[in-house]
């Protein structure tokens, strides 16, 4: 999985594209390690390209809210395919971010 | 309760019913025996009145003979007296014959008129009898008798005619009581000249009076004109007290009075004296003519009534006692009739309380059938026929993670014991084998706890199964039960160990065993209810028999009603001895004609998970599924294989990951089986997805994706093998 990350003042566009499966999943979770600290503010995760997630993934997701939660940031998630916004539903991820 | 209440007011109304009964009874009794008592004292008071009378004539009768005699004799020798009248000295002659001719007459005397004859101014000859029988001559012509101033000489000459004189005791003549008979005797010119008399002795009347027995109390007195007591059961009265004086002293005086001047006045009657308060004196008097007297018979009421009261006193103790006895009897058939409203009140009441028991005993387990009816792969059917109200036999099923969870049992003894015990064991094998899915453990935990329970001895003969619903695979414990069918392309029984029964023996351990099940494969569970069901003659339905009815291939339900009319035929007229119960266990997996296998094996390494991406492509190419399922399909996927990975292995392990897809028209299947340790991922909590992102866990989704994904999910550890189903319709 690539994982594109573009900082422009306060905010971040993280574009992922590919599978985030359970092994692309420990590679991104290495590159959200810096926003991870430094996630104060607005951390935009575009997925239009991104074409599946496991449970691994979504942690990561969680993580980062988590993170961003704690530190007054907000995490978007932009352009969602329709199976995924599924999965986001079937997990109740729905609620938890802002999906644009 | 509305046919007790009906049978109490019955109770109470024959009860009443009774009382009335009592009081009618009571009064006809008393009425007719206070009529016949009356009725029977009027007549004995007649009977005593007609004896008292009849006794009094004849009493008088006799006296009248004497008297008549005495009379007779007088009046014989007046002719004879006139015409010695001119002779005295004759005279004494013809005093002696009276005397010697009339037995009854002690003496006699003719005495002159004073002046009658100048030359004898007083003369009496008088002849008497002696002791020895003959006669004595006297002259009563003395100075000291001076006969012309006796009653027996004045008053016949007073009153013309024959006279009585009233009775004395004459002294000279041996204390005995006497009374004179006297006439006047004429001359030819008619002037008086004489008084002839006879001395009649009364001796015989104390006898003849005395002797006058109406009734062994009764007594008769017999008074003179005067009233002088001449004879009566009182010796000291006879000759010294007149009735009159006596009845001044006498109790009721009264009436006693009446009786006096009655009897004085020479009339016949009676008279009632009171003598104390229970006590009248019932008294007949009669006249005794010529003589003046009068007698009387005296009749205490107790001799008249005595026998009467007697007898009505016995007819009031009869009646007392039927009395007493009669409401004894209607008591107690009421207290008997509220016995049997009561103990049909308490039969209703528990075979209701069956009843209840039945219904609930029935609700316990399952009974509408199919059960299943949305599944293809199963057609089940079960019935319980208790022998009583409630039974001990049990059956029970449900599906679980893809498992069908089945018993059957059979509680030792019968009734509400038995269908105590069969409760407590349908709930333990609900509550056990929510968490366990090896039929050896939950017969195992059943058995514990019931052997710990266990103070009455009661034993439940138990076949429990688990039977996987997408593989066939069949899992099974028995606990001292009968063996069940199972009917593959032949009937035979499945090879059961027989294990003991469950209660008996806490710490027992128990063999599981297992085998496969193909589609349209069944087993058949009973219990001895069918095998040991007799005839009259008392022979068992047998084994035999029941394979027999199996050789059909029906429906489950068709089955199970071929068998029960099998049984039912061949019991006839014989009493069900035990409860008949039976589960019928179609395994119809409809996967296995036309299904595709797809295998893919995997090491346990992360790194290896794309490849499920591949696998699931190839099979969506070749079942055609849409590109949403195929990535849903492909999440469930990769989230149980990466729990094998991460958690069955330990890291550094290495292993294998066995995933295989079993296609078919309406549904695909995983099967997901490792080596590694046992590790069931259906075992992990729900993941709660409502929490917000503060207390949202990271962890927990993945089983949870799988759930949802997924129709069913179930896991089982075989052979060292943790292995998860999973299953999608389509």
């Amino acid at each position: 999985m690539e994982v594109i990350i573009n900082k422009e003042d306060s905010v971040t566009t993280v574009r992922l594209v590919g599978r985030l499966d359970t092994p692309a999943s420990q590679d991104v979770a290495q590159h959200f390690e810096p926003l991870m600290s430094d996630a104060a503010g607005t951390i935009v995760l575009d997925c239009s390209e991104m074409s599946y997630i496991s449970s691994s993934g979504l942690r990561i997701f969680l993580s980062l809210r988590k993170a961003a939660a704690s530190q007054g940031g907000k995490v978007i998630v932009k352009s969602i395919s329709d199976d995924i916004r599924q999965v986001f539903m079937m997990t109740g991820f729905l609620n938890l971010f802002e999906i644009q | 309760m509305d046919i007790s209440d009906n049978l109490k007011t019955l109770a109470r109304k024959s009860a009443g019913t009774g009382l009335l009964l009592i009081v009618v009874a009571a009064v006809t009794l008393e009425a007719t025996s206070l009529i016949q008592y009356f009725s029977s004292q009027r007549m004995l008071k007649q009977e005593a009145s007609l004896r008292a009378e009849s006794e009094l004539r004849s009493t008088r009768n006799q006296i009248m003979d004497i008297v008549d005699q005495a009379e007779a004799a007088v009046h014989n020798s007046i002719w004879i007296t006139r015409w010695c009248l001119d002779y005295p000295d004759s005279l004494a002659v013809v005093a002696r014959r009276i005397v010697e001719e009339n037995p009854s007459v002690m003496g006699s005397t003719i005495a002159l008129v004073p002046g009658y004859n100048k030359k004898l101014p007083l003369f009496a000859p008088y002849v008497c009898r002696t002791a020895d029988g003959t006669t004595e001559l006297k002259s009563l012509a003395t100075e000291e008798y001076n006969y012309p101033a006796q009653e027996w000489f004045t008053e016949p000459l007073n009153y013309g005619f024959g006279y009585w004189s009233e009775p004395y005791i004459d002294e000279g003549g041996g204390e005995v009581l006497m009374t004179t008979y006297s006439v006047p005797v004429m001359d030819d010119a008619g002037r008086v000249a004489a008084v002839l008399t006879a001395d009649v002795s009364l001796g015989w009347l104390t006898d003849l009076v005395g002797n006058v027995r109406v009734y062994p109390d009764a007594f008769s007195v017999l008074v003179s004109r005067e009233g002088k007591i001449m004879v009566s059961p009182v010796e000291e009265l006879n000759m010294h007290q007149s009735i009159q004086e006596f009845a001044t002293g006498a109790k009721d005086t009264a009436n006693f009075n009446v009786l006096a001047d009655g009897m004085l006045s020479g009339k016949a009657g009676n008279v009632s004296l009171k003598q104390s308060r229970r006590e009248r004196l019932f008294v007949f008097y009669a006249p005794v003519e010529k003589t003046g007297w009068s007698m009387a018979i005296a009749i205490p009421d107790s001799e008249i009534y005595g026998e009467i009261r007697r007898m009505s006193m016995l007819v009031t103790i009869l009646m007392l006692v039927g009395l007493g006895m009669l409401i004894l009897i209607l008591r107690s058939a009421a207290k008997n009739q509220l016995k049997v409203s009561q103990l049909k009140e308490k039969k209703d009441r528990m075979e209701n309380e069956l009843r209840i028991g039945h219904n609930i005993q029935m609700s316990m387990i399952p009974k509408i059938f199919p059960p299943f009816p949305e599944r293809k792969d199963i057609d089940m059917a079960a019935t319980i026929v208790p022998a009583k109200e409630v039974g001990g036999d049990l059956y029970d099923f449900y599906i679980r993670d893809e498992k069908l969870f089945f018993c059957i049992g059979d509680v030792s003894g019968k009734g509400v014991p038995a269908s105590l015990v069969m409760a407590v064991t349908r709930s333990l094998f609900r509550t056990v084998s929510a968490h366990e899915k090896s039929p050896q453990r939950i017969v195992t935990l059943i058995n514990e706890s019931m052997s710990d329970m266990n103070e009455n001895e009661m034993f439940v003969t138990f076949f429990c199964g688990v039977l996987d619903m997408t593989t066939g695979h069949l899992r099974y414990c028995n606990a001292g039960h009968n063996p069940p069918l199972v009917l593959t392309d032949k009937i035979e029984f499945l090879p059961a160990i027989p294990n003991l029964p469950l209660g008996i023996l806490p710490g027992m351990s128990f063999q599981e065993q297992e085998m496969d099940l193909s589609y349209d494969n069944a087993l058949f569970l009973y219990t001895d209810g069918v095998t040991e069901a007799e005839n009259l003659t008392h022979e068992q339905f047998g084994e035999a028999r029941m394979q027999d009815v199996l050789r059909m291939r029906r429906s489950s339900q068709e089955n199970l009603e071929a068998m029960q009319k099998a049984v039912a035929d061949f019991v006839g007229a014989a009493d069900p001895s035990d409860d008949l119960t039976m589960l019928f266990i179609h395994y119809l997996n409809d996967m296995q004609p036309d299904e595709t296998e797809r295998h893919l094996i995997l090491h346990n390494d992360i790194q290896q998970i794309p490849q499920l991406a591949d696998f699931i492509e190839t099979i969506a190419d070749e079942i055609k599924l849409d590109q949403g399922l195929a990535m849903s399909l492909n999440l469930a996927l990769e989230e149980a294989v990466t729990n094998v990975i991460l958690y069955a292995y330990p890291e550094g392990s290495d292993g294998l990951v066995d995933v295989e897809a079993i296609m078919s028209k309406d549904k695909l299947k995983f099967i997901i089986s490792d080596s590694g340790k046992e590790f069931d991922p259906t075992a992990a909590p729900e993941a709660d997805i409502t929490l917000g992102v503060e207390d949202r866990p990271i962890g927990g989704l993945g089983i949870y994706l799988v759930r949802n994904i997924m129709d069913s999910v179930s896991y089982e550890r075989t052979d060292g093998k943790n292995i998860l189903s999973m299953t999608k319709k389509l």
